[in-house]
């Protein structure tokens, strides 16, 4: 599974502030309708660019870093500063979109360009949402010729944030998340913290595409789940909840960690349940004693 | 309708799987048991995971449910969750709520996870005859 380590976003101060900010921005994207693809405008305070709802490139006044910069110290030595910024004024130029140019070019991988533009898009959507932009208008855009290999969801975003309080812990929650979904099932892990209100989200699969208020109010609510049964089988360590027929909620948890799948059939759901069961009866999965996500 | 809890251990036929597990009725909204008469040495964890249904039922966006299932393909509206499953490695718990009689909940308990897809069928033929009684 590819790990993208470089996701991290160092420049950012996670705090409570700042996790509720983004929930509250990420939102904005979250109502607009499944296929929406333009530009997001918040006035003087910068743009989210989207193809069907999902994150391509945002920008903020006032960023302190810049792609090329990213992308140049990617590499050890840093690639040379004329290199990325001849291929950038190219595209400017002839329109050409900046990423294929750079693959093209040999200097950056697709995992490198995807960590780039995931750490600078969360940057700038941060910031953005320090800012307390809102939302002024949407420009519809009827090309959608954009690589969705480089797209995030709001998930990603709001996970790659909550990873920041220990990026050690939220890599093992997406080996963990990547080891146990099955087809047809998408996640999330989450732990408790101060930087949050509630759950803070810190691992998500590539699918997770929820809101993002729904996912933590569902992390929530998979959390006082553990609370209550800790009262009559302090070693319940995992769970699964039924809903509209077909969907379902299966949660586990490992440590202090917890962990949701949320499955689109019941065949999905079954096989992560028969799955945990066998981890569960063998011990491999199991409530540490202090307090647990 | 009244049950008083039971338990579905009795004697096994040669070749066949023993489940054990015990039944009961409870409130939703007050997290009581409705009769707790015969449920045995598993009476304390009936009461305990009765005690959890106005938490667990309550507490829930059912608002979040809806826009959930749509992203993941599904439609309708939501009233609560329609079956919960916890297990732990020494106890399988199942809760029920009957459609047949809104805000009760048939519960259940099985000891081991090793049967998790018999312990279902088990509790939810028991339901079918709650329902249609």
């Amino acid at each position: 599974m590819e790990v993208e380590s470089s996701r991290h976003l160092p420049s950012i101060r996670v705090g409570p502030g700042v996790i509720t900010a983004v929930l509250r921005l990420l939102g904005f994207i979250d109502e607009l309708p499944a296929g929406a693809t333009g530009v997001l405008h918040f006035g003087e305070h910068g743009i989210i660019l989207l193809q069907s709802r999902r994150i391509c490139w945002a920008v903020a006044r006032g960023m302190r870093i810049r792609l090329t910069d990213i992308l140049r110290h990617q590499s050890t030595p840093p690639l040379p500063r004329e290199a990325v910024e001849e291929i950038y004024r190219t595209c400017k130029e002839n329109g050409t979109p900046i990423g294929e140019a750079l693959l093209a070019s040999g200097l950056v991988t697709e995992v490198g360009l995807r960590a780039a533009l995931f750490k600078h898009n969360g940057e700038a959507i941060t910031q953005l949402a320090q800012s307390n932009a809102m939302p002024d208008g949407f420009t519809v855009h009827t090309k959608t010729d954009y690589d969705p290999k480089f797209s995030f969801s709001a998930c990603e975003v709001l996970a790659a944030l909550g990873s920041l309080e220990d990026p050690a812990r939220a890599i093992a929650a997406q080996l963990e998340l990547a080891n146990t979904l099955v087809q047809e099932s998408s996640g999330a892990a989450f732990a408790r913290s101060d930087t949050a209100a509630g759950s803070l989200v810190i691992a998500v699969d590539r699918q997770c595409d929820f809101p993002v208020q729904d996912l933590v109010e569902i992390c929530n609510w998979v959390a006082g789940l553990f609370d209550v049964a800790r009262t009559f089988d302090p070693s319940a360590c995992a769970a699964r909840a039924t809903w509209g027929g077909s969907i379902a909620l299966v949660t586990w948890r490992v440590a202090e960690l917890g962990y949701v799948g949320l499955c689109s059939s019941r065949a999905a759901a079954a096989r992560l349940v028969s799955q945990l069961g066998q981890r569960a009866a063998a011990g491999a999965i199991a409530a540490s004693g202090g307090e647990t996500a | 309708m009244n049950i008083a809890p039971f338990r579905a251990n009795g004697a096994p036929e040669a070749g066949t799987l023993q489940l054990d597990i015990t039944y009961a009725l409870a409130s939703m909204r007050t997290g009581s048991l409705l009769d707790a008469e015969g449920a045995g040495e598993a009476q304390e964890q009936l009461e305990g995971l009765a005690a959890t249904l106005p938490d667990l039922f309550g507490t829930v966006d059912t608002g979040s449910l809806d826009r959930i299932s749509e992203r993941l393909g599904g439609d309708g509206e939501t009233e609560n969750f329609a079956e919960i499953l916890l297990i732990s490695p020494e106890h399988t718990h199942v809760i029920q709520p009957l459609v047949a009689r809104p805000g009760v909940a048939l519960l259940a308990v099985s000891r081991g996870t090793s049967s998790i897809g018999l312990v279902l069928s088990a509790v939810r033929a028991r339901l079918d005859v709650l329902e249609s009684g």
